[in-house]
């Protein structure tokens, strides 16, 4: 029981109660700690920020981050590199990651020739093929379609795709961060459509990159006519180059490779075009020995954000009740709930979803748990979606998958408390 | 589209009936309707479709007026603009060009723009694919392997034993590599490049195996028949290619997911009695860069002073330090002895821009002082 409860079942306190029972319920708690050893030098000094002018506003006109935030950045490793960091990944710390919107600067950066930087005035966007008038568009043009804005994620199908025969990464930010999600804003590319016009042979959409990889993609019509946006805005500003600045396409909840960046020409066909990135890679092989081609959809999933690797309970008192969060999120439609087991997924209670609930979109969502010192505790998050989805478990995914599919491992996480309050990530497997 | 369009007058009939499939989103004749909508409520990923509805779609507001506008943007694109950006290649010879070449033009070809990266007979090397392994009808045969145990070999998914058609490689050859110069092969050079690529995975055509007298045309390579065409699910070439698609993602159990009741799900006694935590073997991977930190504290001021030797390492060495890359060796006082013969200000020049297998500054971004004081570094190491 703490001061807010007891106040909360007092109605008819008076000013004098107040203060007498608030002074003797904080003597009792302050009795176990050792508050009074000494007086805080953050508060009993004057630190230079008190005392001397600030920066002018004009000091940084595009805002930084605190130099003290400069932890908080993209990583990458040698294991998902090549070409010297151009055919790479570097990924997002969502242990550092608050509520359901990336910062531009720490949303995930995949490319498969390196980032591109394209002067806006030369770009243009080509579309033609099956459709009534094929058109070029400059930059200022494409914007003067009619926008919308919306709230997704993207992921790289990738994502925990190293951990299909055991976990290998100490870290949330490495086994769960190939992803990031920002407000969007562009334009829906069947409003492009409607004024071009569309051959009804038309079932195919090339996507195609302006960068050096000329990264391609085909895209089924009835994503093209669904949700499928052509962005421009990411958060309220430009696309990043990383992002595929000026333009990338958007394919909400599908896999980050299908939403090409650096976009520069979109053609539609009768048939697909067995792209490089859609044969040689991105294609999942299953222990029959066929390969699952066109695996669109990130599936739903979740993990536990904090504690983390990154986020260790060493510091916890017994007796501390703390927040357990994490991110849930499907490629397949709105995330419903988020079942949480404190015993590696043996039993389930229901966790609670907090903020917006959006469609392919992060959700975020919170346990509170009582700490006891010492305890040993393996967290489990299992996330279900409107689609009717839930996550497997390892064993159900792998019999199905096996090991080296390498994409779209969606099986349930599991976090491990040492009774020394760090945090190891594990897998539970028969 | 010019390409299309002969394709279409072939097979028109074939593709209508495809089209009625579609017709719910793709309309006839208008253009597309505004409110496109698939067979049922389910999408074509398996994942549930939000119709645009009494002017929301989800939870979004629409601007209704926003659709179905004639808004005569931008302009038709130029037959030389199409010729210049439409260069994609189907599978079935659509956008392929007529040209030819000989797996032995292509091994020059290699040596000189692809092995540096690529490694000997395409064996790849420094984190870049290997582009064969041996004989890809043999190594199709690996596709069934898993490494679940340990110290088990598995599949191998080279060119050779796992892409479904050759015209892919054609196509990613001519406008996807070689980096850092892409898209700067002639036609000529991209069917020599593909015939040895194909000669090294020792792929026949027609009976007849690709060896380095082969010489592949546009015929030829429309004849290649890869051994693992089939290997892929669910088929999305043909007319009634979309329709399969949305059957395979209804069913989950294609692809390992799973759908319950939210009634039925289970929340007690979820585990068998085997179930046990597998930890992370031998510390895992922490080889993050930067090294992995939470601490809010002031940066540590590196030091400015650049270190030829530590740039060498990190841009030069995967090449320099290994003979097979055909790079003069690092420390080889012979070879670096004929190179200085051109003049050091030709050494630099060259670095700078590249020559032979070395890409401009060893594909690098030092700054062209930096790139000198790494060559000086190299050469002062290697007398």
């Amino acid at each position: 029981m703490n001061s807010k409860d007891s106040l909360s079942n007092e109605k008819k306190l008076d000013r004098r109660d107040f203060f007498r029972k608030t002074a003797v319920l904080s003597a009792t708690a302050l009795a176990g700690t050792s508050i009074f050893a000494a007086d805080d030098p953050a508060i009993i000094g004057k630190p230079e920020w008190s005392q001397k002018w600030g920066d002018p506003v004009t000091t940084n006109l595009y805002g930084l981050p605190s130099v003290y935030e400069h932890n908080v950045t993209r990583r990458s490793t040698e294991l998902l590199s090549s070409g010297n960091f151009r055919a790479s990944i570097a990924v997002t710390p969502i242990h550092e990651s608050k509520g359901i919107i990336t910062p531009n600067g720490l949303f995930f950066s995949r490319s498969h020739g390196g980032v591109a930087q394209i002067d806006p005035n030369e770009y243009r966007l080509m579309i033609n093929g099956l459709v009534e008038k094929p058109i070029v568009l400059t930059l200022a043009e494409l914007k003067r379609y009619p926008s919308v804005t919306r709230i997704h994620f993207i992921e790289c199908p990738a994502n925990g795709g190293q951990e299909w025969r055991a976990p290998q990464f100490n870290s949330v930010q490495f086994a769960k961060g190939f992803m990031a999600s920002a407000e969007w804003t562009g334009v829906y590319l069947k409003t492009i459509l409607e004024d071009l016009g569309v051959k009804p042979e038309a079932q195919w959409m090339l996507s195609e990159g302006g960068d050096s990889s000329k990264m391609g993609r085909s895209v089924p019509m009835d994503k093209v006519l669904d949700d499928a946006m052509i962005v421009w805005g990411q958060n309220g500003e430009a696309l990043r180059p990383e992002q595929g600045y000026p333009v990338r396409l958007l394919l909400p909840g599908w896999e980050g490779n299908l939403c090409v960046k650096w976009l520069r020409r979109l053609e539609f066909a009768a048939e697909p075009w067995f792209c490089k990135e859609e044969t040689a890679k991105y294609t999942a092989l299953k222990p029959t020995g066929k390969a699952v081609q066109h695996f669109y959809a990130n599936e739903v999933n979740s993990t536990v954000v904090s504690p983390s690797p990154e986020i260790p309970w060493t510091d916890l008192k017994d007796g501390a009740v703390v927040e357990i969060e994490g991110l849930a999120w499907s490629g397949m439609g709105t995330i419903t709930g988020v079942d949480f087991s404190l015993d590696g997924g043996r039993n389930y209670v229901k966790a609670e979803l907090k903020g917006l609930v959006l469609p392919k979109s992060w959700t975020r969502w919170s346990y509170m748990h009582t700490y006891k010192k010492g305890e040993k505790l393996l967290l489990t998050s299992r996330a279900t979606d409107d689609a009717g989805f839930i996550q497997p478990t390892v064993d159900q995914e792998t019999s199905v998958m096996g090991v080296e599919s390498v994409y779209h491992r969606n099986a349930v996480e599991t976090w491990e408390v040492t009774e020394n309050g760090e945090v190891n990530h594990v897998q539970i497997r028969s | 589209m010019f390409k299309l369009d002969r394709k279409l007058m072939i097979s028109a009939s074939v593709f209508t009936a495809a089209a009625l499939l579609v017709v719910g989103c793709a309309g006839s004749g208008t253009g597309v309707s505004k409110s496109c909508s698939t067979s049922g409520q389910a999408s074509i990923d398996g994942g549930v479709f939000y119709p645009a509805v009494n002017g929301k779609t989800g939870p979004y507001l629409l601007d209704s007026k926003a659709s179905g506008m004639k808004i005569n943007n931008g302009r038709i694109p130029t037959a030389n603009e199409l010729k210049a950006w439409d260069t994609d290649v189907m599978a079935d010879g659509t956008g392929l060009p007529e040209g030819s070449g000989s797996a032995s033009d292509g091994s020059d070809v290699y040596d000189a723009k692809c092995l540096s990266c690529h490694g000997d007979f395409g064996s790849g090397g420094a984190g870049y694919p290997s582009l064969a392994k041996g004989n890809a009808y043999t190594l199709k045969a690996t596709l069934l392997s898993q490494r679940s145990v340990e110290g088990a070999d598995g599949p191998v998914r080279v060119f050779g034993s796992y892409w479904p058609y050759v015209s892919t490689l054609w196509w990613y050859i001519k406008d996807g590599m070689p980096h850092p110069m892409t898209g700067s092969l002639s036609d000529d050079e991209t069917y020599a490049l593909t015939a040895y690529i194909l000669q090294l995975n020792e792929i026949k055509i027609d009976g007849v195996l690709v060896d380095s007298e082969y010489v592949l045309d546009r015929e030829k390579l429309l004849k290649v028949v890869m051994p693992n065409v089939d290997g892929f699910e669910p088929k999305i070439a043909g007319p009634n290619s979309l329709p399969g698609i949305r059957a395979y993602y209804a069913n989950p159990s294609n692809y390992g997911a799973q759908k319950v009741k939210s009634s039925e799900r289970c929340m007690t006694n979820c585990q068998t009695s085997t179930a046990k935590t597998v930890y992370i073997q031998n510390g895992g991977i922490k080889d993050f860069i930067p090294p992995m930190a939470t601490a809010r504290d002031l940066p540590k001021v590196e030091s400015k002073e650049f270190d030829p030797k530590k740039a060498y390492e990190e841009n030069c060495a995967a090449c320099h330090a290994t003979k097979s890359m055909g790079a003069p060796m690092f420390g080889d006082a012979k070879a670096w002895t004929s190179v200085k013969a051109k003049g050091m200000d030709t050494v630099y020049k060259n670095g700078i821009n590249g020559i032979n297998g070395m890409p401009a500054k060893g594909g690098s971004t030092l700054s062209d002082a930096e790139f000198k004081s790494v060559v000086d570094y190299i050469v002062n190491a290697s007398k």
